[in-house]
């Protein structure tokens, strides 16, 4: 691996989205990912089109954790790691002897992150979620969707990636500490407390103001401003999101549609009068759209200077956006992995001047590196490593 | 093991300086570093920044307006003011980012006509993350953004909302909290690069590559439907909160609303609804047959559908979670406001309005080498700029 995390060992016990997220991107930047599988455990290897999903650019390791050797091996992996990373509920690296407490006698540098789902401790601490559970009891479900309902919510795990480019950030934070101070650390990350985090305004106003806020639809949360909706344009369930932010743009927006006019209506004059009359409004700019290919209004609009854009789905992402095309932003990994061929794949979104992601390559089959990861990381001679192999330990 | 003993007071990133010039596209990213206690320099110009102006706002005792926005996304900066039409103040912006290690910027450097690579050459070691909306070359690179529209071209809208609303977006703005995360990523990555090596480096982030980053199952659908039993084609359409593995939803209990699932083991639910006698027909053999699986799991579905709605949705929640069902009871932001989950884990943090102090968000993660701040507070505009600039020798204005 290249790339300017090179050097950094991480040793990786994630599974589902979050943690296997933060780890792609570790991956990604040049650090030797060792994730730890099992054919024991289905679900967390390369045989679920989700997992190949979320775990490119990382090493595979098997280890059979009910076993004494498998325990072991994982706690001297982890005392050769910078990084041990987590997202089980609280206590199951404990029960296998790699506790933070264990590892963190024999390697008194190792960034230990636990990602857990409530977080270690408290009445909930036991809880079980997936990021929908998360969304819940975070308020982001109620706070997303249309006045009078509280069914409908983020419709894809979003909070897995948050939680996940949280624990990003603190690793990375925890390494510049460590540089100065020769100190790692634990740190606990609650993905629900990542969830909260996201919706810190709302919260902020209620403390300060009393005020509970409501799902507003489209509404901008933080300004004063119409429109901002989404509208219907011609096809099958084609949108185009439309939204003035300035009465600059309003000017511009009223004569790039033809209808200078609506800048001289007392009901349209301000941002305030067209969110007092904002029904009418989207009414008259909807009876536009919906004539309209949602792409030539995205143009029409964007070039007289006005924020517009398609609904665009996954489809319209891969097939038609001439901007990710143009940026090279999906692409195949080098090499096929645990699979028959290259793995499509959205590159990192980060791209360095000096240390560029050049190099991306498939999830790998379960245990497909053992060998490597074992003579690299604990010096073990092959053929302890086979003697490992034929006793269970490695699978 | 044992419970951690930190409080949250300080910060583990004080060897760093930073250079903020992130409007709302990256704020988010200076924000989580700022709050991990790095002396971090934010720029406005001299009649303030604008998001000041964000809402929603709380007056104080004094009948001063406070931006909440902004108390949340520009606190524990220092605030230097900059007019960016004055040639000389222009040059003092160029020797603020000569005195920083990183620099996060949306586009103030270019007003400035600083270029970056000039700045690496007077200081190699230092990381320039620039952040635009759509990228700083290509066809869409001069469009304009708001969240909205980014979440739109960038995937997320069309995922959310249900078959009866039109396409809708999150609360706030999180495709700009999601840019923001991969500028703070981009930012710390390339330090310890620099670290390590003495080089710094232009790291460039788009909007609208960071929001298609962050959308779960909707690439695996472009790519792998063909691969998933549950996929009908190569597009999943919004459908309100139902998940695209089928096995969670929000349904309605009799007095509140509550995210049903029958993952991670279906047969320990159907045990379940058994236990209580409201099972229906779950028990026909035709639904034991593997290849039905998931012809049981949309049948249980609807039974769960059925049994919820007469359930009290506080106690259904607690009952599953003693089961160690993942279900997730639907909270408004008061009930939120009084989680004893947050409660124990100490979690809230104060945040200064002028004179007052006002509960609010604390870290999303708990540290134990370096406890986060615990107190949180907004410069006034320019408040540090004469002491900022005398450091670097540029007190002269």
């Amino acid at each position: 691996m290249t790339g300017a995390l090179k050097g950094i060992r991480v040793l990786d016990f994630t599974h589902v989205l979050a943690g296997p997220y933060a780890t792609r991107i570790l991956g990604d930047l040049g650090a030797d990912v060792v994730k730890v599988v099992s054919e024991k455990r289905p679900g967390n290897t390369p045989d679920s089109t989700y997992y190949r999903m979320w775990n490119r650019n990382k090493r595979s390791l098997s280890l059979d954790m009910s076993t004494e050797h498998g325990r072991e091996i994982a706690r001297a992996l982890a005392e050769r790691a910078d990084i041990v990373i987590e997202n089980f509920s609280p206590g199951v690296l404990d029960r296998w002897g790699i506790g933070y407490d264990v590892v963190s006698k024999g390697n008194t540098g190792v960034i230990y992150i636990q990602m857990s789902g409530m977080g270690d401790g408290g009445p909930w601490g036991d809880f079980v979620s997936f990021a929908a559970t998360v969304h819940a009891l975070a308020g982001l479900t109620y706070l997303t969707g249309v006045p009078g309902r509280e069914d409908i919510g983020i419709g894809n795990s979003f909070n897995d990636h948050q939680a996940g480019l949280h624990a990003v950030t603190i690793m990375l934070a925890a390494i510049e500490y460590r540089r100065t101070t020769g100190k790692g650390q634990r740190v606990d990350l609650a993905q629900y407390e990542v969830g909260v985090a996201l919706t810190g305004t709302a919260l902020l106003d209620y403390f300060a103001n009393g005020n509970v806020q409501k799902p507003v639809g489209n509404r901008h949360q933080h300004e004063i401003v119409a429109p901002h909706d989404t509208y219907p344009c011609l096809g099958n369930d084609r949108w185009v999101a439309i939204t003035v932010m300035t009465e600059v743009q309003w000017q511009n927006f009223c004569t790039a549609i033809g209808r200078s006019e609506w800048t001289g209506d007392p009901r349209f004059a301000t941002a305030l009068a067209r969110v007092e009359h904002l029904e009418e409004l989207n009414n008259r700019i909807a009876d536009w759209t919906m004539k309209l290919d949602a792409y030539d209004v995205q143009e029409l609009l964007q070039n007289a200077g006005v924020p517009a854009g398609v609904v665009q789905t996954g489809k319209d992402l891969l097939q038609r956006d001439p901007q990710l095309s143009h940026s090279g932003f999906f692409r195949k990994t080098i090499d096929a992995g645990a699979y028959n061929e290259a793995t499509p794949f959205e590159r990192i979104p980060l791209q360095f001047s000096r240390t560029p992601v050049e190099e991306y390559r498939a999830p790998r089959a379960v245990g497909a590196d053992n060998a490597e990861i074992l003579s690299e990381w604990l010096e073990m001679a092959e053929q302890d490593i086979q003697l490992e192999e034929q006793i269970g330990t490695l699978r | 093991m044992r419970p951690m003993e930190s409080s949250r007071t300080e910060g583990i990133l004080q060897t760093i300086r930073v250079l903020d010039l992130a409007d709302e596209r990256a704020i988010y990213g200076s924000k989580l570093i700022a709050d991990l206690g790095a002396d971090v320099i934010r720029v406005e110009p001299p009649d303030g920044d604008r998001l000041r102006l964000r809402g929603p706002f709380a007056s104080d005792n004094d009948g001063e307006e406070h931006s909440l926005y902004y108390a949340y996304y520009g606190s524990n900066r220092r605030s230097v003011t900059i007019d960016l039409g004055n040639a000389r103040e222009r040059e003092t912006l160029r020797q603020l980012a000569l005195s920083s290690d990183v620099v996060i910027d949306t586009g103030t450097l270019a007003s400035a006509d600083i270029d970056v690579f000039d700045l690496l050459e007077a200081k190699p070691e230092l990381v320039i993350v620039l952040v635009t909306s759509f990228g700083s070359s290509g066809p869409w690179a001069e469009y304009l953004t708001s969240d909205l529209v980014a979440g739109a071209l960038g995937g997320f809208v069309a995922t959310t909302g249900d078959v009866d609303t039109q396409p809708l977006k999150a609360y706030g703005e999180l495709n700009f909290t999601t840019t923001g995360l991969y500028a703070a990523i981009g930012s710390l990555t390339a330090l310890r690069h620099a670290r390590e090596t003495g080089e710094g480096q232009v790291v460039e982030l788009a909007v609208h590559e960071a929001v298609p980053s962050c959308l779960e199952h909707v690439l695996m659908w472009g790519w792998f439907h063909n691969d998933l039993p549950m996929a009908k084609d190569d597009v999943l359409a919004r459908r309100g909160s139902l998940h695209w593995s089928d096995m969670y939803e929000v349904m309605d209990a009799s007095d509140g609303s509550i995210m049903i699932t029958t993952t991670p083991d279906p047969m320990k639910q159907l045990a379940w609804l058994v236990e209580m006698g409201v099972e229906q027909d779950l028990l026909d053999p035709k639904y034991g047959d593997p290849e039905q699986h998931r012809m049981m799991v949309m049948r249980m579905m609807e039974v769960l559908r059925d049994w919820v709605a007469q359930q009290n949705v506080e106690d259904l929640f607690f009952e599953a979670q003693e089961r160690h069902f993942p279900y997730g009871w639907i909270l408004s932001p008061d009930r939120v406001a009084q989680s004893p989950q947050l409660e124990a884990r100490d979690w809230w943090m104060n945040y200064q309005l002028g004179a007052h102090i006002v509960r609010g968000p604390g870290a999303p993660y708990l540290l134990e080498e370096k406890p986060i701040r615990k107190e949180s507070s907004v410069s006034e505009v320019g408040a540090d700029t004469r002491e900022v600039l005398e450091k670097i020798g540029w007190v002269e204005r």
